[in-house]
């Protein structure tokens, strides 16, 4: 047993050197082709335009752990944002209660995804598909389909630190990154979002109840889709209806390019984290590469049906592994 | 065995590694000469467009190149596009993308006529030019936030009004007409329907209904063949862009009523072309889309070079008529002759 942890050990080392590796490679190539991404402008650049992916990777790296996924996060952190603007501009409240407001509708998205979803057993994917709808329509007939500026009073939360350059979004992310990484390896909860999503019958039938589980998963998705629209709000200084258009996409791909696997039981969030960053910097490095706008996406496109064929492996490999064990027993 | 599964493991990732570094080197390839240009000191100007994918834009870009290519002694170009109309967080990575390559000037059509006035002001700080093209933003926030930035482009409103006034003529007071809205959210469609209005107003025509058909064709099929049903005395669409004027001449076709109702657009775009010289549609308005951005990069030059202060300019709108085209071809044959 003890040589089976150390295997396992190992295994994960090399998976993170993988990405790592992939990273600090383009990181390489780039500095070398380009003249301005190895620069502290740049980097900071780099640092703030991660904020929103890297919250909405989280909470769905815990939806996919569990074999859900979570299609509404786009529009839910378009709602979020407008409903932070009207309740501070037409409501007239002050910034940080339309901030909370906003948190606790996203949250409230979140919960009614999860519970529907539990209690008539419809798969998330229909169930977050609704909501999209839902959140979008609601989100429009709010705002007018108009945006709807808010003003320096909510710009302040979304300016960059003097002296660092980087804003306090950035901060906010990585400390979630962490705390849910925690939460994922270290406590009981983690592991029984991991057991639900390799097998929730078992789970059940050990006595454990999952509903609870997975509806507080899916409030949390809920509550990161609404940081990420507070984010971009105070980025802009205005709650904007179009805001978050394909974001669900982007956590998704950045997830899975982590090694997260779709049919759940496995995950990382440091990894989607690690995958967040591959994204931004190929988009980046791209950018300053002048590629045109059609060959970014055929690049990023590759990348992402990679790292699925790459989960394809890893998954053979884990199944391998285990007739040797039995093979071996 | 386990030699084998350690194999399997590290193999993926060096995949990924080789496929990184070939797909980065093929990016690299092409472009190698626009990054040793980066050192010669001409002025560096970024065109931060909406959606490439959309005609007016590609075109308006294709334009900006040509304008380039034509006076690369003068200046660098770097076009970059957004994936869909709406993509504002995108845009605004784009611009400070910009900004980090430490650009001369931005020459933007912004997503969004009020978010993206941030990093504009930011762009701007860091002592890049922002010229805003196509789609004019939010005079109230830009004063609330304490930046000018001018805005180089037609007046939609005038050229509307130009349109309508020349349909107008062919009317008589009291007339029914019908105006088919662009999105009702977009600058350009509100200052077109007022400048319709306006001619409307002017004329004394009766206006009896006013849509949105959403500039789509196929909507603008529908809405006019509704309006048409409910007025059958109507006499004249007055479409804000040309794709719905062509809608509203199929409506038009299938009713019957070819040459008893008029039909004027906007944009002058070639597929409405074969229509105007058949007189089917009266008229339309051309505001020179290909040349739309190169305006906006012929300011920012000019403002690099003598540090004027920045003022919005405006940009021709030319109506459009069967008789231009003849006109067109009558001076083509003069020249040639």
């Amino acid at each position: 047993m003890p040589t089976g942890e150390k295997n396992r050990i190992s295994g994960w080392v090399i998976d993170y050197l993988g990405l790592i590796g992939v990273l600090l490679l383009m990181v390489l190539v780039f500095s070398w082709k380009t003249e301005y991404f190895w620069t502290m402008g740049n980097l900071t650049n780099i640092a703030n335009k991660i904020p929103e992916n890297t919250v909405v990777a989280v909470g769905m790296t815990f939806v996919l752990i569990i074999g859900g996924i979570d299609l509404s996060v786009g529009a839910v952190c378009a709602l979020v944002g407008m409903v932070t603007g009207v309740a501070a501009v037409n409501g007239n409240l002050p910034v940080p209660v339309a901030m909370l407001l906003g948190l606790m509708t996203g949250v409230f998205c979140g919960l009614i995804n999860g519970m529907i979803s539990e209690r008539w057993r419809i798969p998330s994917f229909i169930v977050t598909l609704g909501m999209l709808e839902i959140a979008r329509g609601s989100e429009l007939l709010i705002s007018n389909s108009e945006s709807l500026h808010i003003g320096a009073n909510i710009e302040y939360w979304g300016e960059a630190i003097p002296g660092i350059g980087i804003t306090p979004a950035f901060f906010v992310a990585a400390l979630l990154v962490i705390l849910a990484q925690i939460v994922l390896t270290k406590t009981v909860y983690g592991r029984y979002m991991l057991a639900i999503g390799d097998n929730e019958e078992a789970v059940r039938l050990s006595g454990i109840r999952s509903t609870p589980v997975k509806v507080g998963v899916f409030a949390f998705c809920g509550f990161t889709a609404a940081l990420a629209g507070l984010m971009k709000t105070c980025q802009t200084g205005t709650a904007d209806p179009n805001i978050g258009e394909g974001l669900e996409l982007d956590a998704i791909a950045a997830v899975v390019i982590g090694g997260t696997s779709l049919m759940g039981g496995r995950g990382s969030v440091l990894k989607s984290f690690l995958g967040v960053l591959i994204i931004a910097v190929l988009d980046s490095g791209l950018v300053q590469m002048l590629t045109p706008d059609a060959v970014k996406r055929i690049v990023t496109g590759s990348a992402i049906v990679l790292a699925v064929i790459l989960d394809g492996y890893r998954q053979q490999f884990s199944v391998k592994n285990l007739f040797a064990k039995q093979l071996g027993s | 065995m386990r030699i084998d599964l350690y194999a399997l493991r590290v193999r993926p990732s060096l995949w990924l590694l080789c496929l990184s570094l070939f797909l980065v080197g093929c990016g690299g390839e092409g472009e190698q000469s626009a990054d040793h240009a980066g050192q010669t000191g001409k002025p560096r100007i970024a065109l931060v467009m909406k959606s490439l994918a959309n005609e007016f834009f590609s075109t308006m870009a294709s334009g900006a190149e040509a304008h380039q290519s034509q006076h690369s002694d003068q200046y660098e170009l770097l076009v970059n596009g957004i994936k869909n109309e709406k993509d504002v967080t995108r845009q605004i990575q784009l611009v400070e993308e910009m900004m980090v390559q430490q650009v001369d000037a931005i020459v933007i059509a912004p997503a969004d006529s009020k978010s993206l006035i941030n990093v504009c002001r930011r762009a701007i700080e860091s002592g890049i030019v922002v010229i805003n093209i196509d789609n004019k933003l939010d005079a109230e926030v830009l004063q609330e936030q304490g930046v000018q930035i001018p805005f180089v482009g037609p007046d939609n409103k005038a050229g509307a009004r130009k349109v309508g006034e020349y349909l107008a003529a062919q009317l008589k007071a009291e007339d029914e007409v019908a105006l088919l809205e662009g999105i009702s959210t977009a600058y350009n469609a509100q200052q077109r329907k007022a400048g319709f209005e306006e001619a409307i107003n002017t004329a004394s025509l009766n206006l009896v209904a006013s849509q949105s058909a959403d500039w789509e064709m196929d909507r603008a099929n529908k809405v006019a063949a509704d309006i048409m049903t409910r007025q059958p005395e109507l006499k004249a669409f007055f479409c804000s862009n040309d794709s719905m004027a062509l809608g509203a001449l199929a409506a038009v076709r299938t009713a019957g009523k070819l040459g008893q109702v008029q039909i004027v657009g906007f944009d002058n775009i070639k597929a409405a072309r074969e229509a105007i010289l058949a007189g089917d549609i009266l008229a339309t308005a051309d505001q020179h889309g290909d040349q739309l951005a190169v305006y906006g990069i012929e300011y920012a030059l000019q403002v690099i070079k003598e540090g004027a202060k920045p003022s919005d300019k405006e940009t021709p709108v030319d109506l459009i008529t069967k008789a231009s085209f003849t006109e067109k071809q009558a001076n083509e044959k003069q020249a040639v002759e």
